[in-house]
């Protein structure tokens, strides 16, 4: 046979065997779920791309809350859960073909996506189509809106509640008369520029001076002229957001050499144990906001115990339970607490039934995985506690109690 | 086989489709692609429609890069432009079918502005030169909050043609089928006449254009306003298409998306942009069915796999500009021979 021949004939069975593969891949579920009735929790998720350092542990997460579930209680009144999740390499358009294909393919009733700008690609379609509970990892500000975003909800609070966090803890904490001076540095995304308005409006709330504001590049590397402004500005406080590691080492590294004593705090995606710890040296006096327990709290936390256990059960090669697993295990719990409060009033799931129970979520108990017992009348979870890094024991340990935002 | 193909008139040897069988295999294909909502779910649709807008915007890369050898890296910028353009238009009420046209006509107003270091510089340089107007566009995209919502973006109304709502994909393919179908053949058609032409002379020499007569000033900032034309109306239909829009939607990353394209299916032809545009949306997507289709049987396939599709991904790529330069267009070419002349040689 010709070398061209051969070439084409690889390349039609290549090619042929991707479009059967395309095709066939959600046939044997779609039947198999008509069947069984099995509720499917479906998600497109960041497993590759920008965003994969938490894709990954919020696919795990996710994925094993639904294995635990279904071994733990059985499902959710009386119905399987399964767990469909695709990666969506933390792009809008990818992450829209994987939530069409998923919608067509299964109709889950709960759908995790990727990033604000999928929750908000969606959420007109979501709106239209009117049967299904969306939630994913973005904490954007205009999504906790049940008016315009009706089938959306956070698993934490939004990043302006966290930056109200941070500021009732400089509050609580200051001494004298005189409010702690404050600097906010952001990158220039959407993610960092979300709670700017928020945060200013609650430190002239709380009578905080914000002293700095400082806009960088999401990864910038020389941060020398903005340190030079922060020298300036003495700040007691600088809240970091927008960024998940870098630029944060190197602006404390170089507040350090210059004499500062300016306490560096973070929001959430900067307070995951592992991302703290490869700050290195940086992370000395290092706090931040975070919704939920870390996975070595367990102490009257049932949740984070069964977290704990299931992980080391299903992955034994996990060394360390990462807070975005945390955040997916929580999603499945909220996914799943709508559909039995649905279920068990004998309504159908649809879109308005899930809303009506998501907003009666109130005093519910998640088993310790957040401090305070939550309510879900405004779509998220509107509190948070401030940890700090504890160099002796490098773990992320309790600096406040619980507080909540209005 | 087909032994020859006889034209008696100029009429005949002017058709952009000159054969029978030429002219069935469309036929058939405009017949299936009509008919594609009403056999498959809305997801292929979905796809569909993604295609059809990729093709569009790799069409006008192609007139300026493939055939007059304008290189741009501020095609997805020129994107954002008429995506921005439509919402603010379709917010006010424009009827749609304006919207596209309005998207198209801002988008290339400011490619011709953009187009005028062109005169000047050419290669990498002008490649350097749209660069910056890519992060120009995308800062104002971030900044100019009245118009474009800053970065949290912006709300694009449902399309709308005689008062009928286009809510769902299905109504949108109608929409951007024929949309896309008349861009692709007047692009097709614009390189038969004196302007696509001198495009192409303007690519192989532009001094030798330039002693034939042909006005490079004219030529250039007609191709770039050409190009970013269509950019606009994919933006547009973009924008209608997601009913949402952030700025960063339009990166870099999404003009190198479409230079990929059109270079993987074959640099000055219609036929490999469809080829580009084809291969650039629907691999990605076979890659991860696999993944899926794996992962049923090893739930843990999607954590590993997922991260190799990329991989399989860059080197599919490679491997087409590694082993035909040509693109998707010259396999295809080649496949057409081994039909027409089967069975004496395939």
């Amino acid at each position: 046979m010709h070398t061209n021949d051969l070439i084409n004939s690889s390349r039609r069975r290549i090619v042929g065997a991707g479009l059967g593969a395309a095709g066939l891949s959600t046939l044997p579920i779609r039947a198999a779920l008509a069947q069984s009735g099995e509720l499917v929790v479906a998600a497109a998720q960041p497993i590759t791309g920008v965003f994969a350092f938490a894709g990954v542990g919020l696919h795990q997460g996710l994925g094993d809350y639904c294995d635990w579930r279904n071994q733990a209680k059985g499902g959710v009144a009386g119905r399987k859960l399964r767990y469909v999740g695709e990666d969506s390499g933390y792009k809008m358009d990818q992450a829209m073909s994987v939530f069409k294909k998923l919608m067509g393919a299964h109709k889950p009733p709960v759908f995790y996506g990727d990033s604000t700008a999928w929750a908000k690609a969606a959420s007109k379609e979501v709106s239209q189509l009117g049967n299904t509970l969306t939630s994913s990892p973005s904490f954007a500000s205009d999504l906790a809106d049940p008016t315009n975003v009706p089938y959306y909800f956070m698993a934490g609070p939004t990043y302006t509640a966290m930056g109200e966090i941070l500021l009732e803890y400089i509050s609580r904490t200051s001494r004298g008369a005189t409010k702690p001076a404050v600097a906010v540095v952001y990158s220039d995304t959407e993610f960092g520029r979300d709670p700017i308005a928020g945060i200013k409006a609650k430190a002239q709330a709380l009578q905080i001076p914000i002293v700095q504001e400082i806009v960088t590049k999401p990864g910038a590397v020389d941060v020398s002229s903005e340190v030079a402004k922060l020298r300036r500005a003495k700040p007691d406080f600088v809240i970091f957001h927008g960024y998940v590691l870098a630029p944060i080492p190197e602006f404390i590294k170089q507040m350090r050499e210059s004499g500062m004593s300016t306490t560096p705090m973070g929001t959430i995606w900067s307070m995951d144990q592992t991302t703290v710890g490869a700050m290195g040296a940086a992370a000395q006096g290092w706090m931040g906001v975070m919704p939920y327990r870390y996975t070595y709290d367990t102490k009257d936390a049932p949740t984070m115990q069964a977290i704990k256990d299931y992980a080391a059960k299903a992955r034994p090669d996990m060394k360390y339970v990462p807070l975005f697993y945390t955040h997916g295990w929580l999603v499945g719990m909220i996914f799943s607490e709508v559909m039995e409060r649905v279920l068990k009033a004998g309504k159908p799931l649809t879109g308005p039934n899930m809303k009506a129970a998501l907003e009666s979520i109130d005093n519910w108990d998640t088993g310790g995985l957040t401090g305070l017992l939550v309510s879900l009348k405004g779509h998220q979870i509107a509190s948070g506690r401030i940890y700090a890094y504890n160099t002796d024991s490098k773990l992320m340990e309790p600096a406040s109690g619980w507080i909540k935002t209005a | 086989m087909r032994i020859g193909d006889f034209r008696a008139s100029y009429v005949h040897d002017e058709a952009l489709w000159p054969t029978r069988v030429q002219q069935a295999w469309l036929l058939a294909l405009a017949v299936a692609l009509l008919a594609l909502p009403m056999g498959v779910n809305g997801y292929v649709v979905g796809l569909a429609c993604m295609v059809g807008i990729h093709c569009i915007a790799a069409a006008g890369l192609n007139i300026m890069t493939g055939y007059t050898g304008l290189i741009s890296l501020g095609h997805a910028a020129f994107m954002g432009v008429g995506c921005y353009a439509a919402a603010w238009a379709a917010q006010r009420g424009v009827p749609t079918l304006l919207t596209l046209l309005w998207a198209g006509s801002l988008a290339a107003l400011l490619g011709v502005v953009v187009g005028l270091p062109s005169l000047r510089i050419k290669g990498l340089y002008l490649a350097v030169a749209t660069l910056a107007t890519q992060f120009l566009l995308v800062y104002v995209f971030r900044e100019w909050d009245s118009v474009t919502g800053g970065v949290r973006g912006v709300n694009v109304p449902n399309a709308n043609i005689l008062g009928f709502e286009l809510l769902s994909d299905q109504r949108m393919y109608y929409l951007i089928l024929p949309v896309a179908a008349l861009m692709l053949v007047g692009a097709r058609n614009l390189f038969r006449t004196r302007v696509g032409r001198a495009f192409i002379a303007i690519r192989d020499k532009d001094i030798s254009a330039e002693v034939l007569g042909i006005d490079l000033l004219q030529y250039k900032l007609a191709s770039f306003a050409l190009g970013s034309f269509y950019a606009g109306v994919a933006g547009a239909l973009l924008g209608y298409f997601y009913r949402a829009m952030t700025p960063e939607y339009f990166t870099l990353q999404l003009s190198i998306f479409y230079l990929a394209a059109i270079i993987v299916g074959g640099l000055g032809s219609m036929l490999g942009t469809i080829l580009g545009a084809v291969f650039m949306t629907l691999v990605p997507e076979i890659l991860r069915a696999v993944v899926a289709l794996v992962a049923q049987w090893a739930p843990r396939a999607t954590e590993v796999l997922s991260p190799m599709q990329q991989l399989v991904f860059g080197l599919l790529i490679m491997g087409f500009l590694v082993f035909e330069p040509h693109g998707l267009l010259e396999i295809w070419r080649r496949l057409r021979r081994s039909f027409h002349l089967w069975p004496f040689r395939s």
